[in-house]
């Protein structure tokens, strides 16, 4: 990073723990500034919050650039806090259906821990799964832990290789956060998150659940706050719901291949599969 | 209206004859005195003036309640609890687990009270604070598992739902062009939970239960036929406003600690109570072994049957939790089975009460043509079509919606009478019951379901079942036969062996309930230390959460009631009043709804089970009988020294005004209680 730069930086967040500017102005700036998301996030956090609005931001004519490669993380800004475990990237969630028996622990600790990062007047004293980018669902005898499972479009095929979700957004506001770059323990590593500054939220727009629900999974939730998307970020490569599951081997972070369809299909379809499967044909309700 | 924290801070009133909602709000001072739950509903029972005699089970005004307590929505082992006036014209009280606890939480209520009767069949849309009647039509007549799939699949939240906007154009045109959008919008989550009834509260069968999940119920005490006569069919809730606490990180923290204790916890782990069966059915002498004729097999290798692991390898298929419960006691399981009508059935486990009540209780463990004094010869297909016959039963009752406590006492006494040859097949519409003849049982049971002939009176439970046949066949001895306390089945713990004292069914705050704690105290006839556990159950049910996981709660439940609702002054022994409130508001709740003038007679002593003086025929206690065969003692020594010890008149267990005044319910229960002094 520039002196320049760091200085203006500098000057952005004192801005922003004075309350001067909202933190979507500061992601703003900072992306203006050439500063990719994660990068701003991590920088943005380092501030105090400033209460969220409401208030949508206007349609913007043209999508700003999708930041792809973004320079390096600051280095003079206030590091985050080291994580306890070794961030890990090219990692994935999976889950046994038959071990996991759907007690909510996982969705409770991500729900707290993304509402203390994003809501933290409201998280003073409030719990609510609404936050929580894992949510598991029970049909009758069947549970399955319905979150986002990083599925993509195939390149020769579709014409592109972001995930739906992103490709359909308006905003360009589903990143992918690289390694080096993001806050520690929430985004990063080369995972996804949604900009918060820039997305439309559900009563605005709402696409990338939409495409997500016609054709793949149900990854995408709404938080009941300011309705803006939020996805799984595998909270950088440490993900908070594998350290509280209590059920052996029921939710694991493994490094396995995928290939755009891997846990691509609706809840609903997979209940039905997995009620087949547990149940058979004699199934009977 | 105030702000508070671990409340919602409103009840939901549904009035189905006006079809209109409005909100209750339950003053703090209220809320202290009896939290939520059971306690809380018993109070609005007063309140609204259910408990008058006027008011018939199946009056209009009769109001159904579903309740839950301060730490409901993010607290381990949450419970629901339905309070009203039962079939059988006492107090109904019952708990089930599940997830619908918490949703009615997020949704933003303490609990939903229903008065009035629909004239057509109807369900509750619980979407936050909007509830909506709904034309069930098209659920009426379905099972409980069937119907819950349907509601469950009905309901979105706001933020869930949205009409299509994406376009080709949103996509890449090689995209757009394979697969363009369907055009269906987003709404294909599911995270609702739902209270349902089957046939069995449609028809208003006495012993009707609520069903959740498929296999969890507000067992016991007939909720389900109440529901079924104001035409609900059920209930589903999507809530998404979260809980507020006065200290969350307090909350969060004690939750951890009881989470990591049941973690380590493989008693409840391993099967849940299906675990338990051969560990101390040949132990306890205490299980219902065709209508407690036997309390154990005289060939202990019968209960491999019943045996968890067996059971296990056999059929069990999944383990679920309620929410933040590390406990995960119930297990779904599926029936294999040679005969068709019972193959391929999806149920839970077995649990205790179900292995003993329609298991054991119905001779399903020994073969056909053997009786529980032989030497068990069976294959492992034997015991596996034996197990199958048990989970079968227990799939009808569920789906139902019915209590096998009480079903299983029904059939089991049913099945007494023909072996006696009290009553003919004939007597029961040609159905002729046999021990371990799952499809006779199978077929009473269809008739009670529907209330068809001799089903209609079958359907109003054992003790009106037996006399009936008193009557019918003028012959009075058929009255020895139910086996249940205060005129409702007894559950699978006897009294004659190690379980339980008999003085526990007798006292305990809901007829026959096995779980209503300070065991202990009766065995050793020491009454206030019996009083003391029974009133830290009530106060369990209030809150609302579960007695298996109580152990891992022990000293941390009122710091839980502090973080959740900023009582600091809330202590330990304000647990126990609740419980003290709760119990005198029941037993004045059943002495004035019968109007019992002498209480004892009519009511403590009307349907005792004759069979607590026979001799046990085998086991560790062979040749016990409940007080030595002494009904006196039972009734004329202990019960009047257990009121003493209330602070009950001892001739009629009637709390007397001081007590009520000590309790502070003066005002709404002594001009009751005078009456009947």
């Amino acid at each position: 990073m520039t002196e320049r730069l760091k200085e203006r930086i500098t000057d952005l967040q004192g801005q922003l723990r004075d309350g001067k500017i909202g933190r979507r102005d500061f992601l703003r700036y900072a992306s203006l500034l050439g500063l990719s998301v994660g990068a701003a996030e991590a920088l943005a956090a380092c501030a105090p919050k400033a209460t969220p609005t409401t208030a949508p931001p206007a349609q913007p004519t043209t999508a700003p650039a999708k930041p792809t490669t973004a320079p390096a993380a600051p280095t003079t800004a206030p590091p985050p806090a080291a994580p306890a475990k070794e961030p890990k990237k090219g990692h994935m969630l999976m889950f046994d259906p038959i071990a996991c028996t759907g007690c909510l622990t996982c969705a409770v600790v991500c729900a707290d821990k993304y509402a203390t990062e994003y809501f933290p007047d409201y998280a003073k004293s409030n719990l609510n799964l609404e936050f929580s980018r894992i949510r598991p669902m029970r049909w009758q005898y069947v549970d399955y832990p319905n979150m986002c499972w990083y599925c993509h479009l195939i390149k020769w095929a579709e014409g592109s290789d972001l995930a739906p979700c992103a490709k359909v957004c308006p905003q360009n506001s589903i990143v992918v956060v690289p390694e080096g770059e993001g806050k520690a323990e929430f985004t990063g590593m080369g995972y996804m998150t949604v900009d918060r500054a820039t997305c439309l939220g559900l009563e605005a727009c709402g696409r990338c659940l939409e495409i997500c629900e016609d054709q793949f999974g149900s990854g995408i939730s709404f938080d009941p706050i300011e309705k803006k998307a939020q996805m799984c970020s595998r909270c950088g490569g440490v993900p908070a719901c594998v350290d509280a599951c209590p059920e052996p081997l029921a939710l694991q972070f493994v490094p396995v291949g995928r290939d755009g369809r891997f846990y691509s299909q609706t809840p609903s379809e997979y209940a039905r599969s997995l009620y087949y499967k547990m149940y058979g044909e004699r199934g009977r309700v | 209206m105030a702000e508070m924290t671990g409340y919602a801070g409103k009840i939901a009133r549904v009035d189905l004859s006006k079809g209109t909602v409005t909100t209750v709000e339950t003053p703090v001072e209220v809320l202290k005195k009896f939290l939520g739950g059971s306690a809380l509903g018993v109070y609005y029972l007063y309140k609204e003036g259910v408990v008058d005699p006027s008011v018939k089970p199946f009056d209009a005004a009769n109001m159904l309640q579903f309740m839950i307590g301060p730490m409901n929505g993010f607290a381990p082992n949450a419970r629901s609890v339905t309070v009203t006036k039962s079939a059988y014209n006492f107090i109904s009280i019952a708990t089930s687990g599940g997830r619908a606890a918490a949703e009615l939480k997020f949704a933003g209520w303490d609990g939903i009270q229903i008065v009035g009767k629909s004239s057509k069949p109807v369900y509750l849309e619980v979407i936050n604070d909007k509830i909506t009647i709904k034309d069930a039509a098209h659920l009426w007549g379905k099972g409980a598992q069937e119907t819950e799939k349907l509601l469950l699949d009905s309901i979105v939240a706001p933020l869930e739902f949205r009409e299509s906007i994406v376009t080709d154009a949103d996509m890449t045109p090689e995209w757009a062009a394979i697969r363009p959008p369907g055009g269906k919008g987003c709404g294909a989550k599911r995270l609702g939970a739902a209270w349902v009834i089957g046939q069995g509260g449609e028809n208003r069968v006495w012993y009707a239960n609520v069903i959740t999940e498929g296999a969890r119920a507000h067992g016991r005490y007939g909720p389900g036929a109440i529901m079924g006569d104001k035409k609900l069919k059920g209930i589903v809730i999507r809530g998404t406003q979260g809980q507020k606490f006065a200290d969350k990180a307090k909350f969060l923290q004690l939750t951890k600690e009881i989470q990591a204790s049941e973690a380590k916890d493989y008693f409840w782990r391993s099967y849940g109570t299906a675990g338990i069966g051969a560990n101390t059915a040949n132990i306890e002498d205490s299980y219902p072994i065709r209508n407690w004729q036997w309390d154990a097999w005289a060939d202990p290798d019968a209960i491999k049957t019943l045996e968890g692991p067996f059971m296990d390898f056999t059929s069990f298929v999944h383990r679920m939790s309620c929410p933040n419960c590390h406990l995960h006691c119930m297990y779904t399981s599926q029936v294999t089975s040679a005969d068709p009508l019972m193959d391929g059935a999806i149920t839970d486990m077995p649990d205790w009460e179900a292995m003993g009540m329609v298991g054991g209780n119905l001779g399903f463990v020994e073969l056909p043509g053997t009786s529980p004094n032989d030497t068990y010869k069976g294959t492992q297909a034997d015991r596996a079509e034996g197990l199958a016959k048990t989970q079968f039963t227990t799939f009808r009752h569920d789906d139902y919606g019915m209590d096998y406590i009480e079903g299983g006492t029904l059939l089991a006494l049913v099945a007494e009478l023909r072996q006696r040859n009290l009553i003919s097949a004939a007597d029961l519409d040609g159905v002729d019951v046999k021990w371990g003849d799952v499809h006779s049982f199978d077929a009473l049971l269809t008739k009670i379901v529907h209330r068809e002939g001799i089903g209609d009176v079958l359907a109003n439970g054992t003790w009106e079942t037996a006399k009936y046949f008193a009557k019918k066949k003028g012959n009075d001895k058929i009255l020895d036969y139910p086996v249940g306390q205060h005129r409702y089945g007894q559950p699978a713990h006897d009294v004659r062996g190690f379980d339980k004292n008999a003085l526990e069914y007798v006292t305990v705050g809901r007829p026959s309930e096995h779980t209503g704690g300070g065991g202990a105290g009766f065995g050793k006839a020491d009454y206030p230390a019996a009083i003391a556990g029974q009133n830290v159950k009530c106060s369990q049910d209030s809150l609302v959460y579960c007695i298996f996981a109580a152990g891992h709660w022990g000293g941390r439940t009122t710091g839980m009631v502090q973080a959740a609702t900023g009582w600091s002054d809330f202590v330990e022994a304000d647990l126990a009043k609740v419980g003290a409130r709760q119990y005198a508001m029941n037993r004045l709740f059943d002495i004035h709804t019968q109007q019992l003038k002498d209480p004892k007679k009519d009511w403590d002593m009307v349907s005792y089970p004759k069979r607590w003086f026979e001799a046990l025929p085998t086991g560790s206690a062979k040749g016990k009988r409940a007080y030595d065969g002494d009904v006196n003692k039972l009734f004329n020594e202990a019960l009047p020294a257990y009121w003493k010890a209330r602070g009950w008149s001892e001739d009629k267990g009637i709390p007397s005004t001081d007590k009520l005044k000590e309790l502070g319910i003066d005002d709404i229960a002594e001009s009751i209680a005078k009456t009947y002094r």
